[in-house]
């Protein structure tokens, strides 16, 4: 299947969600992002491996980094907003860089999305920065509300994280 | 003993006395002892049976720099093999995982088979003259220098001369079952995660052996946002700490009156894998449970193989779900760690029960898991502040539950059922009975 041309209305909506997404999560304005996520969202990292080129696969079928509904979601966003949650307090700053959005018509109300996502994340001052690079492919599908995130997979480009934890959204 | 500089019979000395030097967590000359005379001798964890279940199959694992290949060989038999080629020292199997018969070395393509033995050995004849030349026969990988295997826990020692691992494991074998042996069929384990932390490796260690006093401030969180049906954290104090062999662990004590079935539903076992555990576990394992009312949680295996058992609520009407997590603080330097964490269940527990508990797990621990986020935090703030000349002059308070006079502030727990010494509440039992272990491999010589 083809992706749809760059001036088709549904691929330049769908890019502006993903900016528009995006510019939440570095606001750290979550409880936005949630209201962006389909209430059966799944949201899905599997864990990325390194095997022989001719091995058939280079991620876990039955393993994630993250494999999550919305109750688990808002969980981790609740988390986020307390007065506890240590591991983003001092927070993070983060940029969320999106490109090479590609659409695809899934037949319907979605359309199937993939973008490349480079997370820049710094803590505090002397740490080194972090980097996550990863593919994603999402789901989007047109409600009454506008377009919202129905799945997204996530395909993080290493197999050992260099990140001392995901208390972020990719 | 001077060790370029360093005082080590004094930081021993200090240590055994519960008062750690802080540097000890940043210091390249204490780790460069760690790879010498504790990670060279000890026995290590590298993988899982269920890993690596037919023939062929394969993961490579590391203890340190040292690489292995832990394959199942043609006939069943699990192998652990230094991954360097005989010749030239290529590193002979580069990917992590996967189902070979043979690994070629890509440098000059010699071939060893999944046993380890070299197989494939390019123009013998005109580059040796054959056998006379170099003696192909018998050529194998190096194996590992000792291993076993225990629960399907495949175990490596890098000294010909360790005890045998039953004898090593000692009375923390009654509490490995408990983690790793709920049915006949064992535990299968999924992943790992891996990522690595800019944190020294024997913090995360010595919190899972024991630390209890952390989880009702830093896991304040979780508990906030009703992800336990327990709505204080400070309950963590009512839970035994326990000393048995070359671990340690912390439990969580369960409501009063429960049988050992209805103490197992209580944190979420559905009935349909209760009668295996019954059967799995002797009467002594069933009555810690039934009659001493504990549950494990979190344990630390010396040197660094950690297991936790938690019981979160997966959904918006409560339902409660256990799950089990192994993971391993493998070194990488003073200053970071690679982290494996592997999500573990019962091989025979129903399909639903396996993706509920995966569930439970994520949400709780591994690269994004609500606790192990706030403990990074906290685990790479310490060896920030431990590398400098100012941790040189501090000794960290480890004493917890001892008086100046070094005796427990209450008698050792009477209602225990498990092997070893058990202690109601908060203390540092735990992690001092893992940093002597850690002593006494250091001042170890030869």
């Amino acid at each position: 299947m083809k992706p749809l041309p760059y001036t088709d209305p549904a691929h330049q909506a769908a890019h502006q969600f993903l900016v528009e997404e995006a510019a939440l999560l570095d606001a750290a304005d979550y409880a936005g992002w949630l209201d962006l996520l389909c209430e059966d969202i799944r949201y899905l990292m599997p864990v990325r491996v390194t095997t022989a080129r001719g091995a058939g696969f280079d991620a876990l079928a039955d393993m994630g980094h993250f494999d999550e509904d919305m109750y688990a979601l808002r969980k981790r966003v609740q988390r986020l907003a307390t007065d506890h949650a240590w591991t983003e307090d001092p927070p993070s700053r983060t940029r969320h860089f999106v490109s090479n959005v590609r659409t695809f018509r899934n037949g319907g109300v979605e359309l199937r999305v993939e973008s490349a996502l480079l997370l820049f994340r710094s803590r505090g001052d002397t740490r080194e920065a972090d980097l996550v690079s990863a593919g994603r492919t999402d789901v989007l599908r047109e409600t009454a509300a506008g377009l919202r995130l129905a799945r997204r997979e996530i395909l993080v480009d290493e197999a050992v994280l260099r990140t001392q934890n995901l208390a972020v959204f990719l | 003993m001077n060790f370029a500089g360093l005082q080590l019979e004094s930081v021993l000395a200090d240590v055994r006395r519960g008062m750690i030097p802080a540097h000890v967590y940043g210091d390249p000359e204490i780790f460069a002892l760690e790879r010498d005379r504790l990670f060279a001798r000890s026995w290590v964890f590298l993988a899982h049976e269920s890993e690596i279940p037919e023939p062929g199959d394969y993961v490579v694992r590391r203890v340190l720099a040292d690489s292995f290949i832990v394959a199942r060989d043609e006939s069943g038999a699990v192998r652990a093999m230094f991954n360097m080629c005989l010749h030239r020292g290529m590193q002979v199997c580069r990917a992590e995982m996967g189902n070979a018969s043979h690994f070629r070395c890509p440098y000059h393509a010699w071939t060893y088979r999944n046993d380890g033995r070299l197989t494939g050995l390019p123009f013998h004849d005109e580059a040796y003259g054959g056998e006379d030349g170099f003696p192909r026969k018998d050529q194998a990988l190096l194996p590992a220098p000792a291993m076993d295997i225990h629960n399907g826990l495949i175990f490596i020692s890098l000294d010909p001369d360790a005890p045998p691992l039953p004898d090593y494991l000692g009375d923390f074998a009654f509490y490995l079952d408990f983690y790793t042996r709920q049915s006949p069929a064992g535990v299968e384990l999924r992943g790992p995660q891996r990522w690595r932390i800019k944190a020294n490796w024997k913090i995360g260690a010595e919190n899972f052996a024991g630390d209890s006093y952390h989880t009702p401030h830093t896991h304040a969180s979780v508990v906030d946002i009703g992800l336990f049906r327990e709505p204080k954290a400070s309950k963590r104090k009512e839970g035994a700490l326990y000393v048995a062999g070359p671990g340690a662990g912390t439990t969580y004590k369960l409501p009063p009156g429960g049988d050992f079935a209805g103490q197992l539903r209580y944190v979420g076992y559905p009935d349909a894998m209760i009668p295996a555990m019954g059967a799995a576990w002797s009467a002594q394992q069933r009555a810690l449970i039934a009659d001493s009312g504990f549950m494990v949680s979190a344990a630390t295996l010396f040197p660094n193989l950690s297991l936790v058992h938690n019981w979160p609520q997966i959904d918006d009407s409560g339902t409660v779900v256990p799950f089990i997590s192994l993971r391993q603080w493998q070194p990488v330097s003073q200053r970071e760690t690679e982290v494996l964490s592997w999500f573990a269940v019962d091989a025979a527990a129903p399909e639903e029960f396996k993706r509920n508990s995966y569930k439970a797990y994520l949400m709780c621990f591994g690269s994004s898991g609500m606790f192990e986020q706030d403990d990074v935090e906290n685990w790479v703030s310490i060896t920030d502040m431990a590398a400098g000349s100012m941790a040189r002059r501090l000794n960290l308070n480890s004493r917890m539950g001892l008086t100046s006079a070094g005796q427990p502030i209450k008698p050792p727990l009477d209602a225990f059922a498990g092997p070893g010494v058990a202690y109601q509440g908060f203390g540092e039992f735990n992690q001092r009975h893992w940093l002597r272990q850690w002593s006494d491999h250091l001042e170890r010589e030869k």
